[in-house]
């Protein structure tokens, strides 16, 4: 959670000062959700994150050098700069690359994981979403076609209050989203999702439990989008309440305050491991800062796979 | 009278604001419309003027915000639907070429709606903000597409495809957003759904193009006088489909040597139409085959270095003029 929120801060300024290329789009407040979710997966399990899911890709093993070059669109970034900023995956650590369009993954993520137990792994797998997305038709085809083919996904809506500059008011009229699983046979819950901890407990019993039933889940994470929707966005209109009732939920500091008291890490500790955090990210943002570019020469290469490529 | 200089984004909201005015029917929709005014803030100010009847807010929901515009259409409203980016547009295609694109030839019902949407890149999109899709709507039957230049055109445009009683797909170039400004009168005519301008005259070869590819060829004309002292044609298509048909032949019999450009992939595009059709009518015309340029059959990429090489430039243009010229 440290190293992701330390990385989008640098990303963060970075744009600002107008050195990146394209945007940024931050999940600041919500990193308690990636946190907990691949903390409790198996290397065999499969992701598929959205925008606001840097501690997804590092909970997964991803590294910052990696997500500065993808930024960066350095040719030896994950995508090789052809694509941009929180489009990446890698699909040996199980993360799939997302595409712009809302809901889109979600189906994908489905027949993921219907591959790879059909191969013989015992992978679930977590798909992550904002309350805009849960708007499309993806997401309820998706969630249906889970339910009855017996996939076990979870999907792991964050819902952060806002879809840009679309409040829930104006996105649905059910009470909790969570309460859309019936509909669709299959449990539904919501939880707090800036309490990493809770949260952690939590998806530990559930993904034991889908695990052994072989059946999806929805799981509304209740968050809060404490930035604009990219970088670009100055977000007046999210009411400065709202912002400071969740600030004072913010998951880092509220998870380093669980632990404290219990005795789990010291305040040093905590302050050794951010000096660690701010220096990788120092390193990592320096070191794909002087790595190439793209060889425009090269911008044909690559549309279609050779003969015998079918990696799994 | 009253001029007043406007970007290409304020001719389309000032079209929209006209038709408001104009005619209580006609509705403006889609994610983040209202208050926000939209993710480039055409729709700034619309709501406030307009009110929430009028202009209004969606989910996260295209194939419901394009089924739910063709029933509008067909119940008596003049809908105006915003696609925040026209690459989110495919997820529900098939309300354009089922409903909005069959509905009339079956029915005898029009289907009165404009559906917004943002195209093209330039900017570090990458691959699915910077689509140019006006191929696909094109090959649609019963839809016409309009993909304008200027802000006059834009405005003019946009207020007759909200009033033209058929599907209009409106592409807006983002790339032209903020970047080419007119001085505009408060009053206009609207213009001609289909018509085709000539931009600037020449008799060396034409340039047949639309969006924001007719800038990068006037300035390759211009700059091939200067430095060469050819005259380039230059053609606005303005309208998609149905296109003009009698400027495409006109040009190509007053220049004998056609050149189409656009921003969107090659095969298949829409340049492939143009060229054919003139190969079909006036062939014997010719005197060099003709060229298109366009973007090579690759998804867009985001580093700046790999879209530079991916979109048409006025330097590509100019080359493949001058061999097209002498040829
Ligand atoms: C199908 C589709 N429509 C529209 C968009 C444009 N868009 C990008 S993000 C966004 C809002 C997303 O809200 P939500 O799903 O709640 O995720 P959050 O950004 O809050 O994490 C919209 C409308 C899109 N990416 N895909
Ligand atoms: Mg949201």
């Amino acid at each position: 959670m440290l190293l992701a929120r330390r990385t989008e801060e640098r990303l963060i300024r970075l744009y600002h000062q107008g050195r990146i290329f394209g945007g940024v789009y931050a999940g600041i407040g919500q990193e308690a959700i990636g946190a907990a979710t691949t903390l409790n997966s198996r290397p065999e399990d499969l992701f598929s994150p959205l925008i606001r899911d840097m501690t997804v890709h590092i909970g997964r093993g991803e590294t910052v050098l990696n997500i500065f070059r993808q930024y960066l669109g350095r040719a030896t970034g994950p995508t090789g700069g052809r694509d941009g900023n929180v489009h990446y995956g890698n699909l040996s650590l199980g993360v799939l690359t997302m595409v712009s369009h809302l809901g889109a993954m979600l189906p994908v993520i489905v027949g993921a994981v219907i591959a790879r137990r059909r191969r013989g792994s015992e992978s679930i797998g977590f798909a992550y979403f904002g309350d805009g997305a849960s708007s499309t038709g993806d997401f309820h085809e998706a969630l249906n076609f889970a339910s009855v083919m017996d996939v076990p996904v979870v999907f792991v809506l964050e819902n952060n209050q806002y879809a840009y500059s679309t409040p829930v008011s104006r996105q649905y009229r059910c009470r909790n989203l969570a309460d859309r699983a019936v509909g669709y046979g299959m449990e539904g819950y919501r939880v707090d999702g800036n309490d990493a901890v809770g949260l952690y407990l939590f998806v530990q019993r559930l993904s034991r439990k889908i695990r052994h039933e072989a059946r999806p889940v929805l799981l509304e994470c209740e968050t809060m989008r404490m930035r604009g929707h990219g970088e670009h966005d100055d977000f007046s209109y999210v009411p400065k309440s709202l912002l400071r009732k969740f600030s004072r939920r913010d998951p880092i500091v509220r998870a380093v305050k669980t632990l404290v008291e219990a005795g789990v890490i010291s305040e040093e500790d905590f302050s050794a491991l951010d000096g660690e955090c701010r220096q990788e990210v120092d390193r990592a943002y320096r070191r794909a800062l002087a790595e190439p570019e793209p060889d425009p020469a090269t911008l044909e290469e690559g549309v279609y796979a050779p003969r015998g490529n079918d990696l799994s | 009278m009253r001029r007043e200089e406007m970007t290409y984004l304020e001719a389309i909201r000032d079209g929209l604001r006209h038709a408001l005015r104009d005619d209580p029917r006609v509705v403006v929709f889609g994610e983040d419309v209202g208050r926000f005014g939209g993710a480039f803030k055409l729709t700034a100010g619309l709501q406030e003027e307009f009110g929430e009847e009028r202009v209004f807010d969606t989910p996260v929901s295209e194939s419901a915000i394009l089924g739910g515009a063709v029933g509008m259409g067909l119940c008596g409203l003049l809908p105006v639907a915003e696609l925040q980016f026209v690459d989110f547009g495919m997820t529900a295609f098939h309300q354009i070429l089922a409903n909005a694109g069959t509905t009339y030839y079956r029915t005898a019902n029009p289907v009165p709606i404009t559906v917004r949407a943002p195209c093209g890149g330039g900017f570090g999109g990458g691959p699915f903000h910077s689509e140019d899709l006006e191929a696909l709507f094109s090959h649609v039957p019963g839809v016409k597409v309009v993909y304008p230049a200027f802000p006059s055109d834009a405005r003019g445009l946009i207020y007759s495809a909200i009033f033209d009683p058929n599907p209009v797909i409106f592409l807006e170039n983002k790339y032209l957003y903020r970047r080419v400004k007119q001085l505009l009168s408060e009053q206009f005519e609207p213009e001609d759904l289909g018509a085709a301008r000539v931009c600037r005259d020449g008799d060396d070869a034409v340039v047949i193009t639309y969006g924001a590819m007719v800038h990068e060829a006037l300035q390759a004309a211009d700059e091939l006088t200067a430095e060469q002292g050819y005259d380039v044609m230059v053609l606005d298509l303005r309208t998609l489909k149905p296109y003009d048909r009698d400027a495409v032949l006109a040009a190509a019999a007053a220049t004998n040597r056609v050149m189409v450009v656009h921003e969107a992939w090659r095969t298949c595009g829409y340049g492939a139409e143009i060229v054919a059709f003139v190969a079909e009518q006036v062939f014997h015309l010719l005197d060099a085959p003709p060229v298109r340029v366009t973007a090579p059959d690759v998804p867009i990429p985001f580093a700046p270095s790999l879209e530079a090489a991916y979109r048409p430039s006025v330097g590509k243009i100019k080359r493949e003029l001058l061999n097209l010229i002498e040829y």
